[in-house]
């Protein structure tokens, strides 16, 4: 066992007697079980234990980020004297100042679930076996295709040559998905919902097995529509999975400074309708993305990105937030091991709407409620432009569902979209992975079909 | 490595394991990174240890260490066990389709004349901070993004099936993205080239002209208009065919992902799913792609035919899902690294040439498009119900017979077995090629696989924009 706090403190010193100017020891010990069923029973059991470290080394304007997986205090030294070795030989990066000065902690709740973090095993087991019989009882034409659990406990200390000692903080992950498939008469549907929060307080299995039941039956005899424009919602998910593929990456910083986002030169500028405000959120409760400090240090907040539809601030870590001259938002993400921080979101919350859903799809008469897709994460996040494959949808006119549609192309720019398109947002949020998002009803949506 | 490899399987074989398999593995990957002229990163990333597999009534147990000394070796093969009894024997093993095992002994090398890692670091950012503060010199070039990455990954498989194999694979090479802007347009394109081999390759090719044609590739692109959504007519390149076999279709050929009932492949075994014209193979050592000799559990990896002239004819597999479904084994067994346990992953997967010249392709198409994957985005499928979206590059439409102007922006979306019974033209043509800076994810695990095949003509492809 290598004693974390005691390596980190050591490791700093280490680097700086090699000749570092600054040192950032960075932690992860990550232990996770997981288990997959699917209709024939659980297929397989894993248990995965990593411990891994970054170690990020100034010399003047030259920096560099190693990182390893280690098993050994000998493993850490090593990499420490690798990382001394090469920040000496690394080209000077004009825009460096300095490693994060000002680290500290925000108060957090609902990161940590004892009962994640046990990793019951037989709990979890028992848990899949009940969810494979559910489909079945609700539609006889529905089966649970896959039922999956995966149960984490994450550890991360992190020193740097301004903090007095080691920083550290742990928090637990689950993650629940459910795939139902529906077969009648040659004709198939299927649907997969998921959890994935810090703790199981707002686990609901039923209500994920029931939905992906649904929606499965419903999707049974879809079918593409003709091309053409059509008002459409775009249900909670596929809202956060285009948010997450064209504005997340817009409001980094990074991105803005180099060039690569719309949103460059647009700060207080009306980017999206009045209606919409989004919140991110470092410290939420029982959101995956919550934690005490980001991933250098720098206490997470939470900060209004668009406000009334005018944007109103990036997202920063420590170095981007020097070139612009601001302070880090505490938005710093690491990417993987030897990675240098980034920005990215951490949690993002919409605020919703007024109306509920139901009133939405009567009122507008003539609707496409979009469920599910695939491919949104291809869109282009360097102008905005959406591009999706609808893979789960309901046609409905005046207020009645006439067909399940799937297999067209949904086409848009997420700046239209959200600004002069914009019809309304729903009463209702869902959580979404790191995101808390409604639905949104938006018209004059570009689909390709038959 | 050999001796620790096989002091494990003894060790889990005395501790009643039936069947296991270990792997001995030390991965390096270096990167450089240069974004916008400033170097972003320069690092050199390692993971090495042992993992073993073990082998319970249809039920896997495993466990890994990077530590090598008795002490963690045998905790290893405990855990290995006791997480493959949590399980227990759910499928008891004479319900188990019994299969031929071949096993497999040999050592296959890259061949190298330089090691990149003797190669001086100044020279590599030299050479990757050129090319990518030269990119931004570029009028209608606002960002650009260069890496430079070798990996290798050197490992030592032993079962108790009789394998006793050795991989030792080189891959080199350079990636570049340019953003370019035209008045309000903003477009960017990624491209990469990657060899087998070691650092010779860095200095014999022209990486110049090769950034170059990607930066002016991405000017034209922001100046190109985009397409109507609808659905048409289209020839597809080597490149795009490779990623849409590889997501759309192989994908789905895997066996696990058959076992489970996920994949729209699972009863059509014998059945004609494509068009006469159209063979698929899984191949481990092939021209252009990613060397996978051998596989992660030992089993020699060679041609695997999927679809032989239209009829699907075999799946992927690992000797779980052999086992399993009653097929044999195919050397499909493949894990990101010691870290995580084998699944059933494709190797080089390809579509085979057909007789017909390229230009004949194009021939009779009044108003089509001409899909690229050079700047292509990737893809997604649903592969149970074989949905799949894509995209692509930048595309030239076809007027009378030849490709005319560039458009930007597509996306296709479709069936793949629609897709493929849609297939009537196939090339003579053949390329495949593979990513050191990428490859597939599933599961959460990342291999480096290979793609590729002819120039085909599609008769309808519902296309979008992006």
């Amino acid at each position: 066992m290598i004693d974390v706090e005691r390596i980190v403190e050591k490791g700093i010193k280490t680097a700086e007697g090699l000749g570092a100017s600054e040192a950032e020891i960075h932690v992860v010990e990550n232990s996770s079980v997981s288990i997959v069923a699917t209709r024939r029973g659980i297929e397989s059991v894993g248990r995965r234990s990593l411990l891994t470290v970054d170690v990020r080394v100034s010399l003047g304007k030259r920096v560099t980020v190693q990182g390893a997986v280690v098993s050994s205090e000998k493993d850490v030294l090593d990499l420490i004297e690798r990382a001394v070795s090469i920040v000496k030989v690394v080209p000077e990066d004009p825009n460096w100042v300095s490693l994060p000065r000002n680290c500290g902690y925000t108060p957090t709740s609902g990161i940590v679930d004892n009962k994640v973090k046990n990793m019951d095993t037989e709990y979890y087991k028992s848990l899949i076996v009940d969810v494979l019989q559910k489909p079945g009882h609700i539609d006889k034409r529905a089966f649970a295709s896959e039922v999956s659990v995966e149960a984490g406990t994450l550890r991360r200390w992190i020193g740097n040559s301004y903090t007095s000692s080691a920083m550290t903080y742990e928090k637990t992950s689950f993650f629940f998905g459910v795939a139902v498939k529906a077969v009648e008469e040659g004709y198939e549907g299927s649907y997969h919902s998921f959890y994935l929060a810090p703790t199981l307080k707002e686990f609901d299995p039923d209500h994920l097995v029931e939905k992906s039941t649904t929606l499965a039956v419903a999707s049974l005899r879809a079918k593409p529509i003709d091309t053409g424009r059509y008002t459409v919602v775009l249900a909670p998910r596929v809202l956060a999975a285009v948010l997450r593929a064209l504005l997340v990456p817009a409001i980094r910083a990074d991105q803005v400074q180099k060039n690569r986002s719309p949103l460059a030169k647009k700060l207080f500028d009306k980017i999206f309708a009045e209606s919409i405000t989004i919140v991110d959120d470092g410290a939420a409760p029982n959101m995956i993305g919550s934690a005490p400090f980001d991933d250098e240090g720098i206490p997470t907040k939470r900060k209004t990105v668009v406000d009334k539809g005018a944007l109103l601030t990036y997202l920063y870590d420590t170095y981007t937030a020097y070139i612009d001259n601001q302070e880090s938002t505490g938005n710093a993400f690491r990417a993987g091991l030897g990675v240098p921080p980034a920005p990215n979101a951490s949690n993002m919350i919409v605020i919703p709407g007024t109306d509920p859903l139901e009133t939405i799809i009567r009122d507008v008469k003539d609707v496409i409620v979009v469920h599910a897709t695939i491919g949104e994460w291809l869109s282009n996040p360097v102008n905005g432009n959406l591009g999706a494959t609808i893979t789960n949808a309901i046609y409905y006119k005046n207020g009645e569902s006439v067909q399940a549609v799937k297999g067209v192309a949904l086409s848009g720019n997420i700046y239209s979209m959200l600004a002069e398109d914009l019809v309304t947002l729903s009463r209702e949020v869902e959580l979404v992975g790191n995101m808390l998002v409604p639905s949104v009803c938006i018209r004059n949506v570009s689909i390709a079909g038959r | 490595m050999l001796e620790i490899a096989e002091k494990v399987l003894n060790m889990a074989l005395g501790k009643g394991a039936r069947d296991a398999v270990v792997r001995v593995q030390y991965k390096t990957y270096e990167s450089i990174v240069f974004d916008n002229g400033v170097m972003r990163s320069c690092s050199i990333s390692r993971v090495s240890g042992v993992s073993l597999t073990v082998y319970v009534g249809g039920v896997v147990g495993y466990s890994y260490t990077s530590v090598l000394d008795d002490r963690a070796l045998a905790r290893t093969v405990e855990e290995a066990l006791a997480i493959a009894r949590t399980v227990g024997e759910r499928v008891p093993e004479q319900e188990l389709k019994s299969i031929e095992l071949r096993s497999a002994r040999g050592v296959y090398r890259t061949d190298y004349k330089v090691d990149p890692l003797s190669v001086d670091l100044d020279t590599k950012t030299k050479l990757i901070g050129t090319l990518n503060s030269e990119s931004m010199k570029k009028e209608g070039i606002v960002s650009a993004f260069t890496r430079y990455g070798f990996e290798r990954d050197k490992k030592v498989v032993v079962s108790s099936f009789g394998s006793n194999v050795g991989v030792d694979v080189m891959a080199i090479g350079v990636a570049h993205t340019a953003v370019a802007r035209h008045g309000e347009v903003v477009e960017r394109v990624y491209d990469q080239k990657t060899f087998i081999g070691g650092y010779e390759y860095i200095d014999s090719f022209d990486w110049a002209s090769f950034v170059d044609d990607i930066n002016n590739l991405a000017i034209k692109t922001s100046q190109a208009p985009t397409i109507t959504p609808g659905t048409y007519e289209v020839v597809v390149d080597s490149e795009l065919v490779g990623l849409l076999l590889h997501e759309a279709f192989g994908h789905a050929s895997e066996g696990d992902i058959v076992y489970a009932e996920l994949s729209v492949l699972r009863d059509k075994m014998g059945r004609k799913i494509a068009s006469d014209i159209v063979t698929i193979v899984d191949e481990g050592l092939v021209q252009g792609g990613y060397p996978v000799p051998y596989d992660d559990e030992g089993v020699k990896k060679e041609r695997t035919y999927v679809v032989k002239d239209g009829v699907l004819v075999g799946f992927l597999h690992s000797i779980c899902t052999a086992r399993k479904l009653g097929q044999s084994v195919t050397g499909n067994a493949r894990a990101q690294d010691i870290t995580f346990n084998p699944i059933v992953r494709q190797t080089n997967f390809y579509m085979m040439p057909g007789d017909a010249e390229v230009e004949e392709l194009f021939e009779g198409i009044e108003y089509g498009l001409y899909l690229r994957g050079r700047g292509a985005g990737g893809g997604q499928v649903d592969t149970s119900m074989g949905t799949f979206t894509f995209g692509v590059g930048p595309s030239y439409v076809i007027r009378n017979g030849e490709a005319a102007e560039l458009v930007r922006g597509v996306i296709v979306s479709g069936n793949i077995l629609k897709t493929l019974m849609d297939v009537d033209m196939v090339g003579k043509d053949l390329s495949i090629s593979t990513s050191v800076f990428g490859g597939c994810g599933k599961d959460g695990q990342m291999v480096r696989v290979g793609g590729g095949g002819p120039h085909v003509r599609i008769k309808k492809v519902v296309v979008g924009t992006r």
